[in-house]
């Protein structure tokens, strides 16, 4: 090996293919957090003019949480061009109709309006459940941490499991539980 | 009182219009179009070029900064510390190293800038430093110092 190769590192500009789990998190948190992948600004090499973005793969799109009020509050505006062709679709609405389609929009808005921006989307993969297609599994090696921990959820929780913990308190016997 | 320029003006009228002319469309010659061939279009254009060459200089400055840090916080997520935290560890042991230099060093000299990440780990640990916005705790390489002999500079006064 020459002494001019030897630092050569061919795998620096290699594409990354990541995974992310979407479930029970803030998709216009992690919106951030995919879009810094796909653009490639974790890497140190990074410019504008670099392809050096990888590729994201989310799965469990349909196990995203919005916060407060947001599934009934957030709607999403679209114009067909035609007179009166103005829609507002409410984010509950729109997740019924396509479990992708909200942490899309949240990635596409959270990147800056260029031309690079939909040759970069096409690098995201969305995926409502968990299962992927082989071909793109195969390629996945790493995983992006999750945001916010996922919460076990009461009625996931074994039943003997709930009877041995410890209790303050119980109801009194007229007490009427909603 | 004794107008001077008054006279000297309607002696001299200025330069030749040829090579007036010719001092814009020297700047126009990397235009399209009427924009390098017609006067009176090319001289508007290349004063708007000349405004935005100005104003280029600054912006340039600013996209330089912007770029570098962009590299050295992608390059200290690598080592799980914030690039804040990065610059006060180097601040407090005297490594006068700025954004340009940093960030060549994160993408050409990787291991270099590892060092210097954990030096700066180093440093922060000795003084007792306690970085609130740093929730992860770095975790970059642990440099054993006293086989490079850096424990006693680090301890030291700067």
């Amino acid at each position: 090996m020459s002494a001019v190769k030897r630092a050569q590192q061919w795998a620096t500009f290699a594409r990354t293919w990541h995974i992310f789990d979407c479930k029970w998190q803030d998709p216009y948190e992690s919106a951030n957090v995919i879009k810094k992948y796909l653009m490639g600004l974790h890497k140190p090499i990074y410019h504008p003019m670099n392809d050096c973005g990888d590729v994201v793969v989310c799965i469990n799109s349909r196990e995203i949480a919005l916060r407060g009020d947001e599934w009934r509050q957030r709607a999403y505006f679209h114009h067909t061009g035609y007179p009166g062709g103005a829609t507002w679709t409410l984010a509950w609405e729109l997740h019924n109709k396509d479990p992708t389609m909200i942490i899309k929009k949240a990635v596409y808005r959270a990147m800056k309006g260029n031309l690079q921006r939909r040759h970069t989307m096409e690098r995201l993969f969305i995926y409502p459940g968990e299962v992927i297609p082989e071909e793109v599994k195969q390629n996945i090696t790493n995983q992006i941490r999750q945001i916010r921990l996922v919460p076990t959820r009461l009625d996931h929780i074994p039943e003997e499991e709930v009877q041995k913990y410890p209790k303050v308190m119980d109801y009194p016997e007229d007490y009427v539980l909603k | 009182m004794v107008f001077l320029t008054i006279s000297n003006l309607i002696r001299v009228r200025g330069p030749d219009e040829f090579w007036r002319k010719r001092r814009i469309f020297r700047l126009a010659a990397h235009f399209v179009g009427r924009r390098r061939n017609c006067y009176s279009v090319a001289v508007r254009n290349v004063h708007r070029a000349l405004v935005y060459a100005t104003k280029a200089r600054k912006l340039k400055k600013q996209d330089m900064k912007d770029l570098w840090n962009t590299r050295i916080s992608a390059a200290c997520e690598q080592h799980n510390i914030t690039a804040f935290t990065l610059k006060e560890g180097l601040d407090r042991s005297n490594i006068m190293l700025d954004r340009k230099s940093l960030s060549d060093l994160a993408s050409w000299e990787p291991r270099t800038f590892e060092c210097l990440a954990a030096i700066a780990k180093q440093k922060l640990q000795l003084d007792g430093f306690i970085d609130t916005v740093d929730k992860k705790y770095p975790t970059g390489v642990n440099l054993n110092l006293k086989d490079v002999m850096l424990e006693a500079w680090l301890k030291e006064k700067k």
